[in-house]
């Protein structure tokens, strides 16, 4: 039987902390949250000052990222070079999803949503980072 | 297909024998949902949407107590609007209660009432048509978080049997409301 890893609510916090010190240095009100590999949402904070829609959309950039195990980046490139099919995918094709590769396994994802799409991936990878 | 064929015209019969019997033996019954209160229900205004601060210590305030009874939950806080301010799922929580904390808090939000008002009217009330109302969930453990008369927002547990995801919501719901 093949065994993998699995995100702890520990975990998620470290996450979450890094990611959060990485907005707050920048200024920046944001949504973060973290899913597991199968899209489940496991931790979410929504900083003072996020909106209501940052919420919903940071939970369903890290789904996308998560369920694919590719960054919500890759879709969102692959449908401005032209593969408008793609916009059909279940997926949200918005940069700001990064799944978190643990031992070439996707263990879940991050999702964060509030300021320009670049600045949110900025964000998750550094949620991310701190996992080590 | 030829049992379906049978049931359809019992059920059918019954329920067009059913008016003529009530009409012609007894006077119909007042509906009390014909009752007009005076006040308005619930009427809660809203306030400004709880911080993050004190949304995670709601959440903190759960999760101590549900480790203390050995109990894995999903806790959701939203603000007014309904949306999520805060969630976390403890290691080990049944993962279809993630949506179900995050539904109660909503509605306990959205409606300004605990959930439980719902499951009371379905579960003792009989009053059915509470469940096709719009964003309903009608099980104990969604809060609304209230503070100086102002609704600020809702907290949902789930996780356990209602009864346990209330007795742990209720100790997050005390963090503000006093």
């Amino acid at each position: 039987m093949k065994t993998k890893p699995c995100l702890t609510l520990d975990d998620c916090k470290k996450i979450g902390a890094a990611a959060e010190a990485e907005a707050r240095k920048n200024k920046w009100n944001v949504t973060i949250a973290i899913l597991d590999d199968g899209g489940h949402l496991l931790w979410l904070e929504r900083m003072d000052g996020a909106t209501p829609a940052n919420a919903e959309i940071a939970i369903e950039k890290g789904r996308s990222a998560a369920v694919s195990r590719r960054s919500t980046k890759t879709w969102e490139d692959r449908i401005a070079g032209g593969r408008t099919a793609m916009l059909k995918m279940p997926v949200l094709p918005i940069q700001g999803g990064v799944p978190i590769m643990v031992q070439n396994e996707c263990v879940g994802a991050v999702g964060v949503s509030g300021v320009q799409s670049h600045e949110d991936e900025q964000i998750a990878n550094t949620g991310i980072a701190a996992l080590g | 297909m030829k049992l379906k064929t049978v049931l359809t015209t019992a059920v059918l019969g019954a329920a067009f024998a059913a008016p003529g019997v009530g009409l012609a033996q007894q006077k119909p019954a007042q509906n009390p949902l014909d009752v007009i209160p005076e006040k308005m229900p619930f009427d809660i205004p809203s306030g400004t949407s709880i911080t993050l601060d004190r949304a995670q210590a709601a959440i903190a305030a759960v999760m101590a107590e549900a480790k203390k009874r050995d109990w894995r939950m999903n806790i959701a806080v939203v603000g007014p609007s309904g949306r999520l301010v805060a969630f976390a799922r403890m290691d080990g929580a049944q993962r279809a209660s993630i949506n179900i904390a995050e539904h109660k808090a909503r509605t306990a939000a959205l409606y300004r009432r605990e959930t439980k008002v719902f499951e009371n009217a379905v579960q003792q009330g009989n009053l059915l048509y509470i469940l096709t109302l719009d964003d309903v969930i009608a099980s104990r453990g969604g809060i609304p978080l209230v503070e100086g008369g102002k609704l600020i927002g809702g907290i949902g547990c789930s996780g356990g049997t209602g009864s346990q995801d209330e007795a742990v919501c209720k100790v997050g719901a005390a963090t503000i409301n006093k």
